[in-house]
C-alpha cells in the first residue's frame, strides 16, 4: 500500500460518507416504524419454508434451543413477543447487536429457533412472577441464576475454540461469569460486545492497577488504543500462565516483535529464556520498560573482571567530574548495543 | 512556548450555560420514593373529584374509574401526568391544568381515596375464563404476558418482594371494565399520551392485545373477587 | 558491500497479495494479535462517543444492573437512526473535522504514540450494513490522524456462518524527537560523516560543533501493516479461519556503536550513538479448524511468521583516531563500524488440542504444538576495513612477523574469513500439555495440569578463520586490538596461545516440565475456597544450574456474603531452589576450551565471582497477595479496591538478593442518572530492587573467584537499592443535559525513582578518588522522575437531528529528568562520546479539536 494509495482513501471515504448522509436524510426511519419491522416470533409457515434454505447455510445459530434453567424446571417458552412486551427497551438496544442479527434471523426461518430464551431459558415463570430471582437466566449481580450456570448458557453454542481452556483457568476458578466482561444486549464496544467501551477498559474493571502501569513513562502504545490486552492474553483461558496466547512469553512478544526471534548468532541467555528477565511489559519509571535503570539492570548479573562491576556514582554523569560511557545515555548498551543477541561473526558480546 | 489554554476556559464559561437547556417530557418512575399525604387534608379537597368518582372512590359512571382503594403512589402520579398534559382529549388534564391545584393537594387527594375500601367487583367472573387465563397466564402465542406479574395474583397490585418500582403499579380488581378497555385501547394505540416509563411499558404489553383479549381482561377484572 | 537483503521466501508485495488470495484478519483471543484498532483520539474506536439513551436500560428498573462481580453496566447507546437500502438496513458515523496543536507539540512524550498534526482529520467513519433477512452484515471503520496514524477496515459476513475481514494500519512511535546526529544517511544502512569531519581524523572540537550545528530531529518508526482474514462455520460443529498480515516498519532510532573505552584512556576509543535504520517487514499468518462438539472438542492450528529485514548490516564511520597504549607504537587508522541488523527468520508452529468430557462434570484437554525457529542469514565479515588494524610497533604500520599485532584486513574483511558463511541456526520447540477437571459435585471441583515443554538448539558455531588459523572474532570493528596489543578478539594455539577469547556460540537448549494440582470448594453459596500447588522443573543446558524447582501454593478465597461486597483474595507462597550452582558454565565457549590453549603467567582469569548467583537461576522465597474488592455503596455507586504485594528474597551473596512490588488502587464510579457518569481513581505503588556486586582489585588478572579473596576482596563490594514509587490519580466526567454533552478527564502520574547506593571501601567506586576517605560510604543518584497532567474537557452540541458539533481541548504536561541524559542539553560530545538522543525532555502542549459528528 503506498502512502499515495493511502492518503487518496481519506477523500474517498469522506465522499463516500457524504452520500450516505444524504440518501439517510430522505429514508429515515422513525423508532417506532422500526419496532413495526422487528421480526415476531409468530411467522406463518410459508415464511418458515421460504427462509429455511437460508438458515442452513448459517449454521452458527441454528442449534440455538431455548436455554435449560435448573431453577425454572417447569417453565416453557413463550417467544420474543412475550418478551419484548415488557422489555421494550432492552429490545430497542439488543435489536441492533450481532446475536439479534443472527438469531432474528434463524428465527424467520425456524420459528423453532428461540430469540430472548435462547440466552435466557424459558420465560413463562418468570412472566408470571418477575419479581423472583432465578426463574429467568439472568446474568447480573442480582438475578439469582449460579455463576456456572450463567457461564454454561454461553458456552452452550461458545464452547471450544479461544474458549477450550476455560474450564480450570484463573477467572472461571474465581467465580467470573461471561457477563463480568461481556454485555450482549446493547453495543457498548466497537467491537466484542464487550462491557464497556473497549477491551483495555473492560479488563480495567479489576485489573486497574495494571492498567495504570501504562500510565508510566515507558509503555506500551495501550492507553493510546493501539492495543488491547487480549493481543497479548486471552482472557478465556490458556495452557500457558499468565493466560498468554503462546505457548512461552518470549512467543508473544515476537508475536510483534518478530526481529528478537532470531535465532542469533550469538544469543544472550536471559534473553532467550525471557524478556521479562529485563522487560517489564505494561510499564515502567525507565526507558524501553526495563526494570531496573542501565547500569544496575546489568549489574544484577555482570560482575565479571574488568569493567562491568565497578559502583558508579552520579559524577559518572555528564555532569559529573568523570563523565562514563557506562553509565551516561544508553550506558552500557552503548557498546553492547545488540544486546538481544548477534548475527555479526564479532559479536559474541553484542558490540556488533 | 506556552500553549493556548483558552479553550479551555471557553468551554469551562460554556458549560454552566448550556447546562440550562435540558428538559425531559418523560415522566420516570422507576425509582421514585413512596408518596406520602394527609388522608384528613384530602378529605377537604375531594369537591370536584367526588362529583365523578364518588366520595369513598368508587365511580357511578362505569367510563370514570373506581379509584377508591387504590394504591397511594398510582394515583399520585396519574394526576401528576394530567397535571403535565399527558392526554390532552381526557377530561382530567382540563381541570387539573384550569385549576390551581398544588403538589401537596394531590398528594392528599391521592391519600384520601386510598384510604377508601375498594368499589366491589361485579359481573359474573366465569363470563370472562379467557380473561382470567390471559390475567394468570398470558398467551405466548400472541405475545401476550400475564398482567398478575405487575398487577398481583389477586390484581390487587401488590406483588411479592415489593421494588419502589411497583409502588404505582395500579390495583385493577372491581375496576370498571369500560374504563379498563378504554385505557388498554390507549395504551396500545395512542402513543402521543405516553408520558411515564410506566406508560411505556403498558404500551408495549398492551400492543399485542386485540380488541377481544382487551374485552376478556377488562370483563374478568370487573367481575374478579378477591 | 552493502547489498541489500534478498528476501528468499517472499518478494514483498506480490507474493503477499498473492498468498492473501488464498489464505484471507479477524479478532480473536485464542491466536494472533490485531484484536483492536484505535487511535489516541478515541481509544474505543467510537464507543466512548456513543450518545447514552436518556430512556435508560429498561422500562422496569432504574438505572443499571450490576455485572455478577458487582461493576455496573454502562448505560446503552441511543438506538441508531436506521436508512433503508432494499432488503438492507444501514446506520453509522461519519466524524470530520480538524485539530489544532500548540506548545511543544514535537516532543517526544507528547508525540510517541500519536502523531498528531494540526489539520483536517478524519475523527472516525463506522458505518454498519445489516440484511436482517438472512444475517448478512458489513461494516466499514477508518479513522485518520495523519499519514503516519491510521486505520482503515472492513468487515463482511453473515452471522453465525462467515466473517471477512481487511484492515489497513500505520501506526507511529516516536523514539526521539531531539536527535543530533553527526551522521548523514540517517535511516539508511550507510552513516557517513559530513565535512568537514573525517573518518579517523576529527577533532572532538569539530565533532562537538557539528553535534552542535545539528538541527534537532525525530527519529521514529512507522509500523503498516494490511491483514486479512476470514473465519466460518463449516457446519453447526466445525468451524474454520486464517488470517495474514504483514507489517512493515520504517524508520531509524539511536543505537550503539563501539569503537573501545573511551573512560581509562582521554581521547581515546569511541562510544558512539549510532542510528540504526529500520526497515523491515513480517508476513504473519495462522490458520485452523476447531471443533466443538458435545463430548469431543478440537482445535488445530498453524501460525506462522516471517520477518524479513531490508538489510543485513549497517555502517558508520568513525569519527576519531585512535592510539595505541604501548608508547612509541601506531595504532592503524579505524574508519567504519559495522552492526549487524537481525537476521531474517522463518517462525512455524503446529498445535493440536483434544478435549474430551468426562464423567463427574469433568473435562480432559491434551495438547501438543511443536514450532521452529530458524534462520540462515549471509554472515557479515568479521571486521569492515581495508589495509590494517592493530597496532603498528614502533610506529610501523606494515604487516609481518616482526608486527605480531598488527593485522591485513584482507585476511577479516570479507566472508571467506568465517568458518562458514551463513548463519544456519534454528531452534526447535515442544510441548505437551495435559489438563483436567472435575467437579463430583456442585460445592468441589478438581484440577490438575501436566505440561512438558522444551528447546532445542540445532547447530552451532565456531569462530575459526580458515584463512589465518585464528580462532575467535575482531572486538569492537578492531578498536581494541588497535589500542592494547593482543586484545583484539583473537586466540591461535601458536601465535596467541593464552589469549581468552569467545570462540563459540552458545546453544540454550532447555526443558521445563509443569505440574500443578488444585481444588475449589464451595463452602456454602457465599464462600468459595481454594488451592493450588504448582511445581515447575526449569532445566536448562550451559547455565549456571541445571535444575530450577519452583514451588508455589496459592489459596484463593472469594466471598459474597455481603450484598455490597464480592471479595476476592488470594496468598501465594513460592520457594525455588536447584541443583548446585556453577558460577562459570561458560568456559566451554571460550578458548579457553580449545587444544593449545596455556593458560597466562599468573594462571587463567577467574571469569567471575564465585558469590554470584544470577536471579534468574538463584533458589528464591516468595510471598505474594492480591485481594480485589468490589464494593457496592448504593445502587449507583461502585468502589472497586485493589491491594497487591509481591515479595521475593533471593539467595544472592553477589547480584539481586531482593525484590518487591506492591500496589495499592481505589476506583470510584458512579451514574447518577442514565447518560451521566462519573468517576475518580487513586493508586499508588512502588518497588524495591537490592543487588550487591563486587569490584575486582587485580586489574583483571585474578584468578581466585571467591568472594572475600585477593580479587573480590570485601573492601570492593557495593550494594545498590532501586527505589521507585509512584502516585495516579485521576476523574471523568460524562454528563448529559439534554442533548447537549459534556465530557471531561483528568489524569495524572506522578513517578519517581531513586538509586541509593552504599559500599564496602572506595575500592568498590569506578572512580574511588572521587570520593574522600577510604572506608565505607554511600550516596545516591539525582532522582528520576516523571509528572504527567493531562487533561481533556469536551463539549458536544446538537446541530440538527442527526448532526452535533464536538469540540474538545486536550492538555498536557510533562516533567521528566532521567539522569541518564544530565547535561545532554549542552552537550551531546564529551571526548570520544557522541551522543545522538538527548534523553527525555519536559513539555506543554495543547491539542484543541473541532469534529463535526453527522449520523449517516
Amino acid at each position: 500500500m503506498t502512502t499515495a494509495l493511502r492518503s487518496s482513501l481519506l477523500p474517498l471515504l469522506t465522499a463516500v460518507s457524504l452520500w450516505l448522509a444524504s440518501a439517510s436524510a430522505q429514508a429515515q426511519q422513525s423508532r417506532d416504524a422500526l419496532a413495526r419491522t422487528l421480526p415476531s416470533s409468530t411467522l406463518t409457515g410459508e415464511e418458515v419454508q421460504a427462509s429455511r434454505t437460508r438458515l442452513l447455510a448459517a449454521p452458527g445459530f441454528a442449534r440455538a434451543r431455548v436455554a435449560g434453567n435448573p431453577q425454572a424446571p417447569d417453565a416453557h417458552a413463550i417467544g420474543e413477543g412475550s418478551c419484548i412486551a415488557c422489555h421494550q427497551l432492552e429490545a430497542d438496544h439488543f435489536t441492533h447487536t450481532l446475536h439479534a442479527l443472527g438469531l432474528h434471523a434463524a428465527n424467520k426461518a425456524d420459528a423453532s429457533i428461540p430469540v430472548c430464551e435462547t440466552c435466557h431459558g424459558p420465560g413463562s415463570a418468570h412472566a408470571q412472577s418477575p419479581q423472583t430471582p432465578g426463574l429467568i437466566i439472568g446474568f447480573t449481580k442480582a438475578s439469582g441464576t449460579p455463576v456456572e450456570v450463567q457461564t454454561r448458557t454461553c458456552l452452550a453454542c461458545h464452547k471450544g475454540g479461544p474458549r477450550d481452556h476455560w474450564s480450570g483457568s484463573v477467572h472461571q476458578r474465581n467465580d467470573l461469569s461471561c457477563s463480568d466482561c461481556h454485555n450482549p444486549m446493547a453495543n457498548f464496544s466497537a467491537e466484542g460486545l464487550l462491557a464497556k467501551a473497549s477491551i483495555n477498559d473492560t479488563c480495567a474493571q479489576c485489573h486497574k492497577d495494571i492498567r495504570i502501569q501504562f500510565n508510566r513513562r515507558s509503555h506500551m502504545p495501550l492507553p493510546e488504543g493501539q492495543m488491547s490486552c487480549v493481543d497479548c492474553h486471552n482472557p478465556h483461558g490458556s495452557i500457558t500462565s499468565p493466560l498468554l496466547k503462546t505457548n512461552t512469553v518470549n512467543e508473544t512478544c515476537y508475536q510483534c516483535h518478530a526481529e528478537k526471534r532470531g535465532p542469533f548468532l550469538f544469543e544472550h541467555a536471559p534473553v532467550r529464556e525471557s524478556c521479562l528477565n529485563c522487560h517489564t511489559p505494561h510499564g515502567s519509571n525507565q526507558n524501553t520498560l526495563l526494570v531496573a535503570p542501565i547500569p544496575f539492570l546489568c549489574q544484577q548479573c555482570h560482575t565479571g573482571q574488568r569493567h562491568p562491576n565497578d559502583l558508579h556514582t552520579a559524577q559518572s554523569l555528564a555532569t559529573g567530574a568523570h563523565p562514563d560511557e557506562r553509565v551516561m545515555g544508553r550506558g552500557c548498551l552503548t557498546c553492547h548495543a545488540n544486546i538481544h543477541g548477534s548475527n555479526a561473526p564479532s559479536g559474541p558480546r553484542f558490540h556488533e | 512556548m506556552k500553549p493556548n489554554l483558552p479553550p479551555v476556559l471557553i468551554l469551562a464559561v460554556a458549560l454552566p450555560i448550556l447546562a440550562g437547556c435540558a428538559s425531559s417530557r418523560m415522566l420516570d418512575l422507576r425509582a421514585v420514593a413512596p408518596v406520602q399525604g394527609d388522608v384528613q387534608a384530602g378529605a377537604r379537597k375531594i369537591e370536584l373529584c367526588s362529583a365523578c368518582h364518588g366520595k369513598n372512590g368508587s365511580s357511578p359512571v362505569p367510563a370514570f374509574a373506581n379509584i377508591g382503594g387504590q394504591k397511594i403512589d398510582y394515583l399520585y402520579w396519574e394526576l401528576v401526568e394530567y397535571q403535565r398534559g399527558a392526554n390532552p382529549d381526557s377530561p382530567m388534564t382540563a381541570i387539573l391544568r384550569s385549576l390551581n391545584v398544588s403538589d401537596q393537594d394531590l398528594r392528599d387527594l391521592s391519600a384520601y381515596y386510598a384510604a377508601q375500601a375498594p368499589a366491589p367487583s361485579s359481573g359474573d367472573p366465569a363470563a370472562f375464563a379467557q380473561g382470567q387465563m390471559l390475567y394468570r397466564q398470558g398467551d405466548p402465542a400472541r405475545g401476550i404476558v400475564p398482567c398478575q406479574g405487575c398487577h398481583g395474583t389477586a390484581a390487587d397490585g401488590r406483588v411479592d418482594g415489593d421494588a419502589s418500582r411497583y409502588l404505582a403499579y395500579p390495583a385493577l380488581r372491581g375496576q370498571h371494565e369500560q374504563y379498563l378497555a378504554r385505557r388498554l385501547t390507549e395504551f396500545r394505540d395512542k402513543t402521543e399520551t405516553l408520558m411515564s416509563s410506566n406508560d411505556h411499558i403498558m404500551h408495549g404489553v398492551a400492543h399485542n392485545l386485540d380488541d377481544e383479549a382487551i374485552r376478556q381482561l377488562a370483563g374478568w377484572l370487573q367481575a374478579a373477587t378477591p | 558491500m552493502h547489498a541489500q537483503r534478498r528476501s528468499t521466501l517472499l518478494c514483498r508485495l506480490p507474493l503477499a497479495l498473492a498468498l492473501a488470495a488464498i489464505l484471507p484478519a479477524h479478532a480473536d483471543s485464542g491466536i494472533g494479535v490485531d484484536t483492536w484498532r484505535a487511535n489516541k483520539l478515541d481509544p474505543t474506536a467510537g464507543a466512548q462517543q456513543y450518545t447514552p439513551d436518556a430512556r435508560g436500560t429498561s422500562w422496569l428498573i432504574a438505572g443499571q444492573r450490576r455485572s455478577p462481580t458487582g461493576n455496573p453496566y454502562m448505560c446503552p447507546a441511543e438506538p441508531p437512526a436506521l436508512d433503508e437500502f432494499g432488503s438492507w438496513i444501514g446506520y453509522g458515523v461519519l466524524q470530520v473535522g480538524a485539530i489544532a496543536t500548540s506548545g511543544d507539540d514535537r516532543n517526544a512524550l507528547w508525540m510517541r504514540y500519536a502523531d498528531w498534526d494540526s489539520g483536517p482529520i478524519l475523527g472516525l467513519l463506522d458505518y454498519t450494513w445489516q440484511r436482517p433477512s438472512d444475517g448478512t452484515y458489513a461494516n466499514v471503520r477508518a479513522s485518520r490522524i495523519s499519514a503516519d496514524d491510521q486505520y482503515y477496515q472492513a468487515v463482511f459476513g453473515r452471522a453465525g456462518a462467515y466473517k471477512i475481514q481487511a484492515f489497513l494500519r500505520d501506526q507511529p512511535n516516536v523514539v526521539s524527537a531531539n536527535a543530533r546526529s553527526i551522521w548523514n544517511g540517517i535511516g539508511s544502512d550507510r552513516l557517513t560523516l559530513p565535512a568537514p569531519l573525517v573518518p579517523a581524523g576529527s577533532s572532538v572540537a569539530d565533532v562537538a560543533a557539528v553535534s552542535a550545528a545539528a538541527g534537532e530531529r525525530t527519529l521514529s518508526v512507522k509500523r503498516s501493516k494490511q491483514g486479512l482474514g476470514f473465519n466460518m462455520f463449516l457446519s453447526p460443529r466445525w468451524t474454520a479461519y486464517a488470517n495474514l498480515s504483514d507489517e512493515q516498519r520504517k524508520g531509524a532510532r539511536p543505537y550503539g556503536g563501539a569503537f573501545f573505552f573511551n573512560f581509562p584512556f582521554p581521547a581515546n576509543g569511541g562510544a558512539l550513538e549510532t542510528v540504526k535504520p529500520i526497515d523491515d517487514h513480517t508476513l504473519n499468518l495462522n490458520g485452523g479448524l476447531r471443533y466443538a462438539g458435545s463430548i469431543w472438542r478440537m482445535d488445530f492450528s498453524y501460525s506462522g511468521s516471517f520477518y524479513r529485514d531490508r538489510y543485513t548490516r549497517y555502517t558508520f564511520q568513525m569519527p576519531y583516531a585512535l592510539w595505541a597504549v604501548v608508547p612509541g607504537s601506531a595504532a592503524a587508522p579505524l574508519t567504519t563500524g559495522q552492526m549487524a541488523m537481525e537476521p531474517d527468520n522463518d517462525y512455524h508452529n503446529l498445535k493440536a488440542t483434544l478435549t474430551r468430557t468426562l464423567p463427574l462434570n469433568g473435562e480432559i484437554s491434551l495438547t501438543a504444538s511443536a514450532g521452529r525457529m530458524s534462520q540462515d542469514d549471509t554472515l557479515i565479515a568479521p571486521i569492515d576495513c581495508t589495509g590494517v588494524f592493530g597496532i603498528g610497533l614502533g610506529g610501523n604500520l606494515n604487516p609481518g612477523p616482526a608486527n605480531p599485532f598488527l593485522y591485513r584486513c584482507s585476511d577479516w574483511n570479507t566472508p571467506a574469513a568465517l568458518s562458514r558463511r551463513s548463519a544456519d541456526m534454528r531452534i526447535d520447540t515442544s510441548l505437551l500439555d495435559a489438563r483436567i477437571s472435575l467437579q463430583p459435585s456442585s460445592d468441589i471441583s478438581l484440577r490438575g495440569g501436566l505440561r512438558f515443554n522444551r528447546d532445542d538448539y540445532r547447530n552451532g558455531y565456531l569462530a575459526y578463520n580458515p584463512l589465518t588459523g585464528d580462532y575467535g572474532y575482531i572486538a569492537e570493528n578492531g578498536s581494541q586490538g588497535s589500542i592494547v596489543p593482543g586484545e583484539v578478539g583473537l586466540f591461535n594455539p601458536i601465535t596467541a596461545p593464552s589469549n581468552i577469547t569467545r570462540v563459540r556460540s552458545l546453544p540454550l537448549d532447555l526443558q521445563t516440565i509443569d505440574a500443578n494440582l488444585g481444588a475449589d470448594w464451595k463452602l456454602d453459596t457465599k464462600n468459595t475456597l481454594g488451592a493450588t500447588f504448582a511445581f515447575n522443573r526449569y532445566e536448562p543446558t550451559h547455565r549456571e544450574r541445571r535444575r530450577i524447582d519452583d514451588n508455589s501454593l496459592k489459596l484463593t478465597w472469594i466471598n459474597r456474603s455481603l450484598d455490597w461486597l464480592t471479595l476476592r483474595a488470594n496468598y501465594t507462597w513460592k520457594k525455588s531452589n536447584g541443583d548446585r550452582y556453577e558460577f562459570d558454565p561458560y568456559e566451554f565457549t571460550y578458548s579457553i576450551d580449545l587444544p593449545g590453549y596455556v593458560p597466562p603467567a599468573g594462571g587463567t582469569p577467574s571469569h567471575t565471582v564465585e558469590a554470584m548467583r544470577k536471579y534468574d537461576m538463584s533458589s528464591r522465597d516468595g510471598h505474594k497477595i492480591d485481594v480485589m474488592a468490589t464494593i457496592m455503596p448504593r445502587e449507583d455507586m461502585s468502589l472497586s479496591a485493589s491491594l497487591r504485594g509481591d515479595w521475593n528474597s533471593y539467595d544472592a551473596p553477589i547480584g539481586r538478593q531482593d525484590y518487591q512490588t506492591s500496589s495499592a488502587t481505589l476506583q470510584w464510579d458512579w451514574q447518577p442518572r442514565d447518560g451521566t457518569n462519573i468517576s475518580a481513581y487513586a493508586a499508588w505503588d512502588r518497588s524495591q530492587l537490592r543487588l550487591s556486586n563486587v569490584q575486582d582489585q587485580q586489574n583483571g588478572a585474578g584468578v581466585d573467584p571467591y568472594l572475600g579473596g585477593p580479587n573480590y576482596a570485601l573492601s570492593g563490594q557495593w550494594w545498590l537499592r532501586d527505589k521507585q514509587r509512584n502516585f495516579y490519580g485521576g476523574a471523568t466526567l460524562d454528563h448529559r443535559i439534554g442533548r447537549v454533552r459534556i465530557d471531561a478527564s483528568w489524569n495524572y502520574t506522578n513517578a519517581r525513582g531513586l538509586d541509593l547506593y552504599t559500599y564496602a571501601g572506595s575500592s568498590a567506586l569506578a572512580y574511588p578518588a572521587s570520593v574522600t576517605g577510604t572506608g565505607p560510604g554511600g550516596g545516591q543518584f539525582p532522582a528520576m522522575t516523571y509528572r504527567v497532567n493531562a487533561l481533556t474537557i469536551g463539549v458536544t452540541l446538537p446541530l440538527a437531528e442527526r448532526l452535533s458539533l464536538r469540540v474538545f481541548d486536550y492538555y498536557e504536561r510533562g516533567r521528566v529528568s532521567d539522569w541518564h541524559y544530565l547535561g545532554f542539553d549542552a552537550a551531546r560530545v564529551i571526548d570520544h562520546r557522541v551522543y545522538t538522543d538527548g534523553g527525555p525532555i519536559s513539555y506543554n502542549a495543547n491539542l484543541v479539536g473541532v469534529l463535526l459528528n453527522v449520523q449517516l
